[in-house]
């Protein structure tokens, strides 16, 4: 269908919400014939219950950082931006829970938080774009998930827009709470296939009082020594907040020193902090080099790093493939998989930048080289991680490596649990199609 | 057969007392289930569960049946049987329950339900007989069966039985029993029943009445010495009132509360005269504290009872609370302390024994995880319920740590079945009581000044 | 195989596939202690109750069931408070006390992989040692299963600082209803590829299947904690004292309320600590972590407790003062049973926020029925226990608790809260699920069930609402066998 004809017909329909011409896209594809900006819950389910009705399919975006993380299709009838959906809807300070739009921006929801010393404890990828809507749906989180854990254990109630346009509630508002199914889990990650978030209540916590940062530069880059230090420091009575590994090209981008390097993160009142940085002098091996970051280092330290995957908004100019994934295996074998990513530099001729949590077995692994050899090195990547029981996801391809590499992997032998659960919220389809695993 | 809720409701149009299927008097008491909640925190503590994973073997399945019978939806039958016999009545259910639900008590009135609807048959029932009718309650017989014993054990005859094979021929538990049987010494009944008042060896602090025990003074007779021994020494002239007779703990927990009862009123009469009643066997001390629970039914003798009971305590308690000389000899050994279930269930007495031991210069204490677990000896139950026994026992031993040269505790019952437990998982540690200890540091210490004395 | 007592041919066949000794129970006396669970104005028998050994055993006796169309449910100590494993149908019971292995500990990665009948309680005692321990602790911790627990999503005293269950639990081996096994990120790595079906399963109440094997995240022991026993003469003046530890920027490990009722039964039950008896209020706050930071924020506690009037405010000398503390406050429901034949527990979750409003509408439900209710909550996440005291045997009494334990839920549910917390909704608060949601809302849910339990044998009449019943409820509650 043209652009133009899908425009009017929509518009015809929906004379109140704002709509524009969709760009087609075909570097990264999931975009729009029509884009429309819906300002109400209201607008949202109007629309889905027309494309439901209609046989038209849905796209869903927030401010489009992720439009490479899955996706078989170049457009969709329809895309639905919730970036004019944004606000906050209800913040009960005593209480510490924040009920927000889906559209928000994550900075400015953590700008607001932060008047009140409060913070969603998550720290994902482009903070400055992401919004929570988005953030929620993909289940990005950063390293600090090891002191604060995942959208999964942040979020207590959703409304979501069922693809027949019914407004369905998950969860409740308060932090506690077990009646029904936690049918929260199921929005959480599940890449807007059956559903659009809208509403989205948090837990909060309080701002920490302190914070530092220590970078743990390995010279020697002897893993074994590394995986042997992160054992005794986690059997040591201290708690970091991190205990991200980063390879040397990433350490050297981000710290300037070009070797395996532990970001060991603190948080909490001033004198546990100092506390804490003493016992980790005490600590490191001899021949590694302790460089403490605070405040203003610090923060620019976490920005840089919150942005070093590619940005789905900011399609770079570089004539390069670039791509980024999500691995996730067991806490200590992120050591290997770091390792294992940071050897595809050589054998593929790639400029790879790594980094994983010790002690919660996420790694996040950029690639940027020739296509050719990026899918190479992710299918080899893939071998490795999958040797060690863990899984790879294609968090950032261009639309014609998705349709090269599997973006989620091989289904699991429970797939027609999650056919079930998708064919009974959205038998027709109508969202973000072809978008999760096996084609979900 | 399976079971339609039809036809429970058509025997149990409502709880009506009248419906309940308690034909005899002193029937479970309403009183103690009540506090039942179902809450199920009693469930961990209860070794037969531990074993079964059944909840009609747990206590608070066992109080929802024991209800159930009363509300006329369940009769005093074999399948009731099972799961109220099969109690240990080690009480640990009692420490547990944050409503303090007399289980036991429960089980006990039950069971005496249980013994008058079906009296006891085979080989159980002949064994039970012969123990608790027949020698128990007679410590003239008992005496003989010592002395019967000690025959066995000096004339070779023991040592022919087991050459023979002889032994193969008496059931596996008897067996395991028979073979740590005690030396049997001469009970201390005997020994000094020609001195009315066993005098105190220092300065004098009062005169204290010694409960014996019926198979304490037979068995262990040495304990007893050792339990005068150390009660003299601190300063207490000892009486061993003539007319006392068995506690009748054994005759309650098997549902024989009218015999019970018998040689309660017998024991209230003989310590009538005591001011104070010393006990070194947790059992006999859990049931006389029992005693008032007895007469419910019989306001007189249960103010007499509860009189009584008052005076009653554990030698370990009342040397705890009343001081007692801390020995100066060194008894140089790892040891482990076994809580025996009426002592520490039961009476509540935990940290006491354990400080005594301490105080001994010397002995090292191992802790044992689940120190207050039954060791499945509960009376005479290792002889009529041996596989449960047996199952309890081998959980018990593997917790006994294996570095330790000698386990202590303050139950004679307990001290058979762990030496039984002891040999059969070929472990060698010795079983003793605490006051044995106690009394073995106090003879160095005499032995010491008396090395002194001769240089 | 003994000789069974029945002619009934599925018991017959049941007993073929438990295979160990006394693994099949079907006599009324046996199965009589299996009419209820800790939830105890409901009850009804099971036509059996089934012991197997491995998950195996489990798929197989399910494949049965299935194939028969018998209803069927699992069983761990049956300590849940809302009915969960009452076999309302007639269920055959699936017990999984006696897969109780610990199967795997690694501290390295901090996970330990267990059997569903393995005891809460003993999971940290086995790992104590190593320094380590297992965070969610219902207070039934010390008997319930950890089976049990991802069923019921059980939270306990230090979910305030830790999370409940489903934020513990990284896999699942899980028997689906139609027999299948089906295992989820069984390494316990998490995020795995997919719609989080771990989050889903934890809490389903064993609606949506049985599981046999769970990993859990274990935990470090804090270096050290601090305990604070508050008295006050008010309860708004301890209420405010929770808002007040919270708006500080404090996250207490723990922060524990009880009211006069009930100090007044913990003390006249078997864990008295010698509270005063004519406060209004206790708290019991919990502060872990690192040893620096915690003397600063106890000091920062004992301020806020003094700004709001306490009595009396003292920090526990020993290990020992603590355990007494606590075993006092985790037996306290139990306790009820000192001062009350009979209780029935609430669970409802409020905005903290709304605390001295709420308790206020409690205590005039108790006048309106007449009926005592004492209070025993997690003060610091707004979890409420009304603890609604009655006596089954007075006529009509029964009825009464239950509308006035209905009445509190309705109160937390209007003032945006939600009508359980940690103990789920069983039979006890299926008709009070329409207090918090819409009908299409609960049919949101239901078609999630019908995904994994189509043939709804599992578990059937928990959770939701009977369809087109009104909120006129629990007529069917006074159940034959307790009337």
């Amino acid at each position: 269908m043209l652009v133009e004809e899908a425009f009017l017909q929509l518009q015809e329909q929906f004379p109140d919400v704002e709509m524009k011409y969709g760009k087609t896209d075909n570097y990264l594809g999931n975009s729009g014939l029509v884009r429309v900006y819906p300002s109400s819950e209201q607008q949202i389910s109007a629309i889905l219950k027309y494309a439901n009705e209609n046989g038209k399919t849905v796209s869903v975006e927030g401010n489009g950082t992720k439009r490479g993380f899955g996706g078989l299709t170049e457009t969709a009838d329809i895309l639905v931006s919730l970036s004019r959906y944004k606000g906050i809807v209800e913040h009960t300070v005593g209480d510490m829970t924040v009920t927000v739009k889906s559209g928000t921006v994550f900075r400015e929801l953590q700008g607001f938080l932060a008047k009140y010393n409060q913070q969603v404890s998550l720290d994902p990828s482009w903070p400055e774009d992401a919004t929570i809507g988005g953030v929620i749906a993909s289940n990005d989180s950063g390293p600090k998930r090891l002191g604060y854990g995942s959208a999964r254990d942040a979020v207590i109630g959703l409304r979501v827009v069922y693809p027949d346009g019914s407004i369905i509630r998950t969860g409740g508002k308060v932090v506690k709470n077990v009646a029904g199914y936690d049918t929260n889990k199921l929005f959480i990650g599940s890449m807007g296939t059956i559903g659009i978030i809208t509403e989205i209540t948090l837990k909060l916590r309080p701002s920490p009082k302190a914070e530092s940062l220590s970078l743990l530069s390995f010279p020697d880059a002897n893993l074994k020594e590394i995986h042997s230090f992160v054992v005794d420091l986690l059997d040591s009575m201290i708690e970091p907040i991190s205990l991200e590994l980063l390879n040397p090209k990433l350490s050297k981008n981000l710290t300037g020193t070009e070797q395996y390097t532990l970001v060991v993160g603190f948080e909490d009142v001033k004198s546990s902090v100092d506390y804490q940085i003493n016992k980790l002098k005490d600590l490191k091996p001899q021949n590694s080099e302790l460089n403490i970051l605070q405040d203003e280092e610090l923060r620019a330290f976490w920005d840089r790093l919150s942005c070093m995957i590619p940005n789905g908004k900011r399609v770079s100019s570089s004539n390069q493939t670039e791509a980024c994934v999500k691995i996730g295996v067991k806490n200590l074998d992120v050591v290997q998989v770091i390792r294992e990513s940071d050897l595809l530099q050589d054998s593929f001729n790639l400029k790879v930048s790594a980094h994983g949590g010790l002690g919660h077995g996420i790694c996040q692994v950029n690639l940027l080289g020739a296509q050719e050899d990026v899918a190479l090195a992710i299918s080899r990547l893939r071998e490795v991680v999958e040797s060690y029981h863990g899984y790879l996801i294609a968090k950032h391809l261009s639309l014609a490596l998705r349709h090269k590499i599997d973006v989620w992997g091989d289904k699991p032998t429970y797939f027609f649990l999650f056919e079930g659960i998708k064919k009974k919220i959205d038998p027709n389809r109508v969202l973000n199609e072809k978008r999760f695993v096996g084609g979900i | 057969m399976s079971v339609r809720q039809s036809d429970v409701m058509k025997e149990a149009p409502c709880t009506n007392q009248s419906l309940s299927n308690y034909l005899w008097d002193d029937a479970p008491d309403e009183n103690k289930w009540a506090d039942c909640v179902h809450c199920g925190m009693c469930l961990e503590s209860c070794p037969t569960y531990e074993q079964t994973g059944q909840e009609q073997h747990s206590p608070r399945g066992r109080v929802h049946l024991i209800k159930s019978v009363a509300e006329g939806k369940l009769e005093v039958n074999e399948q009731f049987m099972d799961p109220v016999n099969q109690c240990l009545d080690c009480r640990a259910c009692t420490t547990a329950c944050p409503a303090d639900v007399d289980v036991g008590g429960l089980i006990e009135e039950a069971r005496g339900q249980i013994r008058q609807a079906m009296p006891l048959k085979g080989w159980k029932g002949r064994l039970s007989k012969f123990f608790l009718e027949d020698l128990f309650p007679h410590h003239n017989r008992l005496h003989t069966f010592g002395g019967v014993l000690k025959f066995y054990q000096k004339s070779g005859m023991q040592k022919l039985v087991r050459h023979t094979g002889l032994i193969n021929v008496m059931p596996n538990h008897l067996v395991e029993m028979e073979s740590i049987m005690p030396e049997v010494k001469v009970p201390v009944r005997q020994k000094f029943k020609d001195e009315k008042v066993i005098k105190a060896k220092k300065e004098e602090k009062g005169t204290v009445a010694f409960l014996t025990g019926c198979i304490m003074d037979v068995m262990f007779s040495d304990i007893n010495e050792s339990t005068i021994n150390v009660l003299t020494h601190n300063g207490n002239n000892v009486t061993i009132p003539e007319q006392q007779t068995c506690c009748g703990a054994l005759h309650v927990h098997a549902g024989d509360r009218k015999t019970g009862r018998k040689l309660a009123k017998q024991n209230i009469e003989a310590f009538k005269d005591a001011d104070k009643v010393i006990v070194n066997a947790a059992g006999c001390g859990c049931m006389i504290k029992d005693y008032p629970e007895l007469f419910r039914e019989d306001p007189e003798w249960k103010e007499k009872a509860e009189e009584f009971s008052a005076k009653v305590e554990d030698v370990s308690k009342y040397l705890h609370d009343t001081g007692y000389e801390k020995p100066r000899s060194e008894i140089n050994t790892r040891l482990t302390y076994h809580d025996a279930c009426h002592l520490a269930h039961g009476q509540g007495i935990r940290e006491e024994p354990r400080n005594i031991l301490l105080d001994i210069p010397g002995v090292e204490m191992v802790h044992m995880p689940n120190a207050d677990r039954c060791c499945g000896s509960a009376g005479i139950y290792n002889i009529t319920n041996p596989e449960m026994a047996g199952a309890v026992l081998e959980s018990k031993m593997q917790n006994v740590p294996d570095d330790v040269e000698m386990i202590s505790m303050g139950n004679p019952g307990c001290m058979l079945q762990m030496a039984i437990g002891a040999r059969k998982y070929g472990r060698n540690q010795k079983v003793v009581h605490t006051i044995q200890l106690l009394d073995w540091a106090y003879q160095k210490d005499a032995q010491s000044e008396q090395g002194r004395g001769d240089d | 195989m003994p000789k069974l007592k029945t002619k009934d041919k599925h018991i017959k066949k049941l007993a073929e596939i438990v295979k160990g000794p006394n693994s099949i129970l079907y006599l009324k006396e046996d199965l009589l202690a299996y009419d209820c669970d800790g939830f105890t104005i409901h009850k009804h028998l099971p036509k059996a109750v089934v012991f197997p050994k491995d998950t195996e055993e489990v798929a197989a006796i399910v494949k049965y069931c299935d194939a028969n169309n018998l209803p069927f449910l699992a069983r761990g100590a049956g300590t849940g408070l809302s009915g969960g494993a009452i076999p309302l149908n007639g269920e055959v019971i699936i017990s999984l006390v006696r897969m109780k292995r610990l199967i795997s500990v690694d501290t390295e990665n901090r996970r330990a992989v267990v059997e569903p009948g393995f005891v809460n309680l003993k999971l940290t005692n086995s790992i104590s040692d190593r320094g380590y321990y297992y965070a969610p602790d219902p207070s039934s911790q010390y008997c319930c299963t950890i089976g049990g627990n991802v069923a019921e999503n059980a939270g306990g005293a230090h979910c305030l600082k830790y999370g409940v269950t489903t934020n513990h639990i990284l896999g699942l081996e899980v028997v689906l209803p139609n027999g299948e096994i089906i295992e989820i990120s069984s390494d316990g790595i998490p995020d795995a590829p997919g719609y989080d079906l771990l989050g889903i399963l934890t809490g389903s109440e064993g609606t949506l299947g049985i599981v046999t094997k769970i990993t859990v995240r274990i935990l470090k022991n804090p270096e050290e904690k601090q305990t604070v026993l508050a008295y006050f003469d008010k309860v708004s003046d301890g209420s405010h004292a929770v808002s007040d530890i919270i708006s500080a920027g404090i996250v207490p490990a723990a922060l524990e309320m009880m009211d006069k009722i009930a100090i007044e039964a913990v003390e006249a039950a078997a864990f008295p600590v010698g509270h005063p008896k004519d406060i209004e209020a206790l708290l019991l706050i919990e502060v872990d972590g690192v040893s620096a930071g915690i003397d600063e924020q106890i000091n920062q506690i004992l301020e806020v407790c003094k700004r709001r009037n306490v009595r009396e405010v003292k920090v526990a000398q020993d290990e020992q003062e603590r355990g007494r503390w606590w075993a006092n406050r985790k037996t306290g429901f139990g306790a009820m049973g000192a001062i009350s034949p009979d209780y029935l527990v609430q669970d409802g979750v409020i905005p903290r926020s709304k605390l001295p409003e709420v308790l206020g509408r409690i205590n005039q439900i108790s006048e309106e029925f007449g009926l005592r209710i004492a209070n025993i909550f997690h003060a610091g996440d707004g979890n409420l226990h009304p603890l609604v005291l009655f006596d089954a045997k007075k006529p009509g009494d029964t009825d009464k608790a239950l509308k006035a334990g209905s009445a509190c839920l309705k109160v937390c549910a209007d003032v945006g809260g939600s009508i359980t917390g940690e103990h789920g909704v069983g039979i006890e608060k299926k008709e009070e699920m329409r207090f918090i949601f819409s009908d299409e809302e609960i049919m949101a849910q239901t078609n999630v069930r019908e995904v994994f339990n189509p043939n709804n044998l599992l578990n059937a009449g928990k959770l939701f609402p009977t369809p087109g019943r009104c909120i006129e409820m629990k007529s069917d509650v006074n159940e034959p066998l307790s009337s």
